[in-house]
């Protein structure tokens, strides 16, 4: 029985070495652009998110709405050709205000995350 | 017997295999994901590896037993049965380091737990649930663990506070998860006690993701600092009204396939111990490593 915490060291290592060796995990927000809580003096064209994870396009989406809750993104977010990790929305020109980005995706493993951010466009004088 | 195990091994590997549709898992209530705590159960019932957790710590002398040095080793696994209701195991196994005296070692008792997740609130961040704890008397070592079994209701509740308004951005990462918890022992020896935890958490990945991306770079945006109150007052006998327990500073890491927590472990008063030890645990996102088998309840759908 001393050699209980032994035991439980070999459990450990034995679950690591039965992990596959290509594991997924929850698809994460890393970064986007425009950053999470910015504010731009001038409008972007387009909405870009990097999550952590590959994700599965046909299951995920991006909207951008305004500060009024419509939605004014080009409804074509789209997964990146050369980097799975990586969705983009464009957008029209937009107004200056408050902008509030809502996302859902799928990881290539079917875990779903989702999430929300703001960015603000500065009123043009 | 063997051959009850493998069958029963096999009908959760089938129903693991039958269930291909989307994996929820973690503990999310909108967008908000609590994890999991040291001193603190969460309130979630969802697949959960804990393997190991290590805690030294101070065990103050009473009833004529002497101060001795603890340091426990331990595992807990939990298992989504049906949709929001789990099962879970743990156990630790017990050193006690006593001044002159012989050390002594061995399994502490098995307790097994229920847990029903009762109400969520996606937009206020808000879990409620309910379960019950039973540290089954006599399954331990008869050196480290007592012979009576101690049944313990326990109320849970997480409440994230990412519905607080912009002017208030920065405070929006913060989230309290706790448990009320009230124990009945078997045994007329022992008091009862209202069992009593939580954790205040400020998530830096919430403040990255939701609210402001200040540019921090890993490890550091995968960081969750905290401090967790683990406390327990006796109802009755000889110390009625005497509250012990805990206050744990730390911080927890998240990784893509695991979690990392560790703690000093401060008493609260001398009955509490006289020394500040330290906790370690380790999480394994069972539902990320093996998504067919874990991460949906084994019978009915999330």
């Amino acid at each position: 029985m001393k050699n209980s915490p032994t035991a439980l060291a070999a459990i450990c290592i034995t679950l690591l070495l039965m992990v596959p060796a290509n594991v997924l995990a929850h698809a994460f927000l890393d970064h986007a652009d425009p950053k999470v809580g910015s504010v731009l003096a001038k409008p972007p064209s387009e909405i870009k998110l990097w999550f952590t994870q590959e994700i599965e396009p046909d299951f995920s989406t991006i909207e951008v709405h305004d500060s009024h809750g419509n939605r004014v993104d080009k409804q074509d977010a789209h997964q990146d050709s050369s980097d799975k990790k990586l969705m983009i929305v464009s957008v029209p020109a937009l107004a200056g205000g408050e902008y509030t980005v809502v996302w859902k995706v799928v990881s290539t493993d079917t875990h779903h995350t989702h999430g929300t951010f703001k960015f603000t466009v500065k009123t043009q004088n | 017997m063997p051959t009850c195990k493998c069958t029963w091994a096999a009908i959760v590997l089938a129903a693991g295999l039958t269930f291909p549709s989307l994996v929820h898992a973690h503990g999310f209530t909108g967008d908000r994901f609590f994890p999991p705590t040291i001193a603190t159960d969460d309130p979630f019932a969802v697949d959960e590896l804990s393997l190991p957790s290590v805690t030294a710590f101070d065990d103050p002398s009473a009833d004529g037993i002497p101060a001795t040095r603890e340091v426990d080793w331990g595992f807990e696994f939990d298992k989504e049965i049906l949709p929001h209701f789990a099962l879970g195991i743990s156990d630790d196994y017990i050193s006690q380091f006593g001044r002159g005296q012989p050390s002594t070692h061995g399994w502490d008792n098995i307790q097994i737990s229920t847990k029903y997740e009762l109400w969520h609130n996606d937009p206020h961040e808000t879990i409620l649930s309910a379960g019950l704890l039973t540290d089954i008397g006599g399954s331990g070592s008869q050196a480290v663990a007592s012979s009576f079994s101690t049944f313990i209701p326990t109320f849970y509740f997480g409440k994230g506070f990412g519905d607080l308004p912009e002017s208030a951005g920065f405070l929006r990462p913060l989230a309290v998860t706790g448990s009320l918890g009230q124990s009945f022992p078997t045994s007329s020896d022992d008091p009862n006690q209202f069992q009593w935890a939580f954790a205040v958490e400020y998530s830096l990945p919430y403040l990255q993701q939701e609210v402001k991306d200040i540019g921090l770079p890993r490890p550091f945006k995968d960081m969750i600092p905290l401090v967790e109150f683990s406390l327990a007052t006796d109802e009755n006998r000889a110390t009625k009204g005497l509250t012990t327990g805990a206050i744990n500073p730390g911080i927890l890491w998240e990784t893509p396939y695991c979690q990392l927590g560790a703690e000093a472990v401060i008493p609260i008063n001398g009955h509490s111990g006289s020394r500040i030890g330290f906790t370690f645990k380790a999480w394994i996102y069972i539902d990320d490593l093996f998504p067919k088998i874990f991460g949906h309840p084994l019978f009915g759908k999330d």
